[in-house]
Formats: C-alpha cells, sequence, structure tokens
C-alpha cells in the first residue's frame, strides 16, 4: 500500500512496483489509508509519507501498528525529510525504514525485497 | 549630530529670546551704540537667522520643489506604506498564483511522462514475452534439430561404412561361389557313380541271362540298379544346372554391384560429407542467433532498468512541489506580518525596535524548515556514507 499526497508520488511508485509484479493500493492521506486498513485486504508492505493533509505519516504509523495483525508488516517511510529526529520518531512508532526522496526503482525495489523475503 | 546652520538658527531664536527678556542688560553698550533699548539683542538675532538662512537654501530649495511636483512623497508616510504593502501583496499574490499554476503544471507534465514511460514499458515487455516466448520455441526446435542431426550422424556413419561392408559382402558371395564349384565337383562324382551303377547293372542283367532261371534275381536286381543309376545320373544333372543358374545369378549380380559400386560408393562419401557439414553449419547458425538473442535481452532488461529508474527521477517534481509550498508558506507569514505591522502603525519605538527581530523569527523558521529537507544531492554526511536510505 502506499500514502501519498502526491499524484505524481502515487503515479512514480504505483508503475515501479507494478513493473516488479507487486500489487498496489493506494491512498492520499492517513486517515483515508487508515479506512482502507481497516476494512479492506491486508497489505504484505505499506510505503508512507509524512507530510500529508487529514492525518500525517507519524501519526497514521501509530495508528497503524495498533491495528489488530498489523504489527509486523513493514511501513517504509518514503519522504522529503531527512532529519534524524524525525527518523527517531518514526522508528519509535514502528517504522521498518526510512527513505529519502527521490529513491530509484531499483533501490525501492531492492529494500522491499530486503524487508519482504520471498517478495 | 546637529549642522553647523541648524546651531545658527537655534543661536539666532535665542538670541531673540534674551533681547525681549533682558532688553537692559549686558548688551547696554551696544543699545548706548545704536540708540534703543534691546536692539542689540534683536540686531544680533536677525544676522543669526540670515546667516542661518543663507546656509539652509539647498534645503529650502528642494523643499520648495518637493511641494511644487505633488509626488507619493509629498503624501502621508501611513498612507504611502499602505499603497506600498497593497502594490507588494498584488505582486506577492501574482507571484503566488504562477507558482501554484507551475507546480500544477510539473505534476501534469510528471503524470504525462509516468504514462508514457508505462507505456514504453509495456511495449518493452511484450518485446521480452515475445523473445521468451521464442526462446523456448527455438529451444523445442533446437531439441528437435539436434535429435534429428544425431540421426543424420548415425545414417552418415552408417553410410560411410557401407563400402567396406560392401566389400565384406562381395568377399562372402565369393566364398559361396567357390562353394558352389566344390560342390559341382561332387556332382561330378555322383554322376561318375551312377555310371558305373549303371555298367555292373548291365553286366550283372547279362550274368543273369547266362544263369537261367536262377538268375531271375539278378535280373531284377540289375533293372532296380539300372533306375537307381538313372535317377542318381538325373538327379545330379539338376543339381549341376542348378549350381550353374546359381553360379550364373551370383556372378552376374557380382558384376553389376561391382560396376555400380564405385558411383554409388562416391555419392555415399558426398552424402556423409554433407551431413557433417550440415551439422557444422546448423551449430554456427544457432551460437549467431543465441548471441543475438542474449544481446536483445540484455539491451531489454537494461531498458526495462532505466524505465525503473526515470520512475524514480520524476519524485523530484513532488520534491520541488513540496519545496514550493514551503517558501509560498514563508511568504505568506512574512507578508501577514508586513500587513500587521502598517495596520498597527505604531509610533513606539519599543515596537519598531521589534520588527526586525518579528522578520528575523520568520527566516529563522524557513531556514529551520529547508534543514529538515535537505536536498538529496546532499544526502553524503562526512563519513561517505548515504543517508538516503535507512532500514531500523
Amino acid at each position: 500500500m502506499i500514502v501519498d499526497d502526491s499524484t505524481t508520488m502515487l503515479m512514480s511508485l504505483r508503475n515501479s512496483l507494478e513493473i516488479a509484479s507487486f500489487s498496489v493500493l493506494s491512498a492520499s492521506d492517513g486517515l483515508i489509508a487508515l479506512g482502507q486498513l481497516s476494512s479492506g485486504p491486508k497489505p504484505d508492505l505499506i510505503i508512507t509519507d509524512i507530510n500529508m493533509p487529514n492525518m500525517n505519516g507519524i501519526e497514521f504509523i501509530g495508528k497503524a501498528r495498533a491495528l489488530p495483525g498489523f504489527r509486523f508488516i513493514p511501513i517504509l517511510v518514503l519522504t522529503t525529510e531527512s532529519q534524524q529526529s524525525s527518523r527517531d520518531e518514526a522508528k519509535k512508532l514502528g517504522a521498518t525504514g526510512w527513505l529519502v526522496k527521490p529513491v530509484g526503482g531499483a533501490d525501492l525495489i531492492k529494500v522491499i525485497k530486503q524487508v519482504l523475503p520471498g517478495a | 549630530m546637529l549642522k553647523s546652520s541648524q546651531w545658527f538658527g537655534i543661536g539666532a531664536l535665542i538670541a531673540l529670546a534674551l533681547g525681549r527678556a533682558l532688553p537692559d542688560a549686558s548688551m547696554a553698550w551696544v543699545d548706548t551704540f545704536l540708540g534703543r533699548p534691546g536692539d542689540a539683542w534683536l540686531l544680533l538675532a536677525v544676522g543669526l537667522l540670515g546667516y542661518w538662512l543663507w546656509l539652509s537654501r539647498p534645503s529650502l530649495v528642494s523643499f520648495s520643489s518637493q511641494s511644487q511636483s505633488h509626488t507619493p512623497a509629498a503624501e502621508p508616510q501611513r498612507l504611502l506604506a499602505a499603497r506600498l504593502l497593497a502594490t507588494h501583496l498584488s505582486l506577492e499574490q501574482a507571484i503566488d498564483l504562477k507558482l501554484l499554476e507551475v507546480v500544477a503544471d510539473t505534476e501534469g507534465s510528471a503524470t504525462s511522462i509516468i504514462q508514457e514511460v508505462r507505456t514504453l514499458y509495456d511495449s518493452s515487455h511484450k518485446l521480452v514475452t515475445y523473445l521468451d516466448s521464442s526462446g523456448l520455441r527455438g529451444s523445442t526446435m533446437e531439441d528437435d534439430i539436434s535429435e534429428c542431426v544425431v540421426f543424420l550422424l548415425e545414417l552418415g556413419k552408417f553410410v560411410r561404412q557401407l563400402p567396406d561392408k560392401m566389400k565384406r559382402d562381395m568377399a562372402s558371395v565369393q566364398s559361396v561361389v567357390q562353394e558352389i564349384n566344390d560342390l559341382n565337383e561332387l556332382v561330378s562324382s555322383v554322376q561318375a557313380i551312377a555310371m558305373q551303377s549303371h555298367l555292373l547293372a548291365i553286366n550283372a542283367a547279362i550274368e543273369g541271362s547266362h544263369a537261367g532261371p536262377s538268375g531271375a534275381a539278378f535280373r531284377v536286381v540289375a533293372a532296380e540298379m539300372r533306375i537307381l543309376a538313372s535317377n542318381s545320373s538325373d538327379v545330379a544333372s539338376r543339381i549341376n544346372s542348378g549350381l550353374a543358374r546359381a553360379r550364373n545369378v551370383v556372378g552376374n549380380t557380382m558384376a553389376d554391384s561391382m560396376s555400380e559400386s564405385s558411383e554409388q560408393l562416391q555419392t555415399v562419401s558426398a552424402a556423409g560429407d554433407s551431413i557433417l557439414r550440415l551439422q557444422e553449419n546448423f551449430e554456427d547458425m544457432r551460437q549467431f542467433y543465441k548471441i543475438r538473442f542474449s544481446v536483445i535481452t540484455k539491451y531489454n532488461e537494461d531498458l526495462l532498468q532505466e524505465i525503473a529508474e526515470v520512475l524514480g527521477h520524476i519524485q523530484y517534481q513532488d520534491v520541488v512541489s513540496q519545496c514550493i509550498q514551503r517558501i509560498r508558506a514563508a511568504t505568506a507569514q512574512r507578508n501577514a506580518f508586513f500587513e500587521n505591522a502598517v495596520q498597527q502603525d505604531s509610533q513606539d519605538p519599543a515596537e519598531l525596535a521589534q520588527l526586525p527581530t518579528g522578520l528575523q523569527q520568520i527566516l529563522d523558521k524557513f531556514l529551520s524548515e529547508e534543514e529538515r529537507h535537505l536536498h538529496s544531492a546532499r544526502h553524503v554526511d562526512d563519513t561517505g556514507s548515504d543517508q538516503k536510505i535507512e532500514l531500523f
């Protein structure tokens, strides 16, 4: 699942992942994503932005981790932010990794295969 | 710091005041000289005032010209600041709209590029799928051809061995002919035995006739021996005829085979060489297409990788878009700050002194926010390790 308020990011990531044979769900902010996680299919991996309207990525990570069955789902942060304090906060809330935009397709797939062995 | 002309002006005013307050004071000797009390102070005041006017004439001329032209500088400062602010905000609004337009345009371009790149990928993917399919079909065909080639090689081997086999067969046939010739001698012996038996039968019949009735038995035996000799002779003749025919057939066949064998052997040898060349050519062709197939596949894989990288680079649109949003936010804060300052129209020096501090706070906040969003090109720390990707 991709969570980002940028159309460019959603399309870029969707295509990069589909090319690598992944099926992709998407949401334009944390609130919508949380709703989808509560009622829709359970994704194997979540990639989320930080700066989003309605519910930002940090809050979304915390609430997603609290959902039943989402304790061990890998959550990668993909953002323009690079400050260590933000990384630490995300890590504390249960993020699996931190990626600074832009990330090339090959690098993205490499990271996904690291956090999703067998993917 | 007061200018000299201002000092003279002030001095003139003081002199005028002293003249009115102290008409008969220390300047009495001048009054005596002029004939009227207090005129000395008045004279000093007039003198100083005149000198002040003479020193101040450039600024007075400037002031006069400004008053006559009715420029904005002549307007009250508050109104001037309000007009400046309104113009500034209009400019900022126009810039802001343009920035939003730029963000929308780049987003539109980015999504178009993504769609085009995806189309490119789909075409490339179809080519890869086609090549894979062709590869599988080619592999199956290659296996079939390999089996055929193995069969042809076996055939070629057999054909190459055929001349030797024919020679061996020919030798065997010659042995058979020799055996037939040997049988001929036996047949001749049988015929000689039959002749001797016939002669014996005749002699026995003659002797039997001489013996009278008692030789009847000899005559019977003699008759049977003649029949036996005759039959033996017939059989031997038939065997001889059969052997002669067999010898003729084998001999003729051998002669035909020998006459045709040289051409056939040449043809067989050429066929064997053709099969070998066919195998070598097939191997060359297989290698040729295998190499080209590998090259095309590699180029296509590289193309797919480049497409994936292009999709990554397009993410810069979002990076730039967010940067513009932060700049817009900082600009809005700065404009609100200016608007508030103009509206308050404070004359309090303490409040005015706080204005730079307020603007500095907006600057610090902007710089701090930008520090959190370092450009990716600067994401390499002092140790050289890439901080763009970190797994916890």
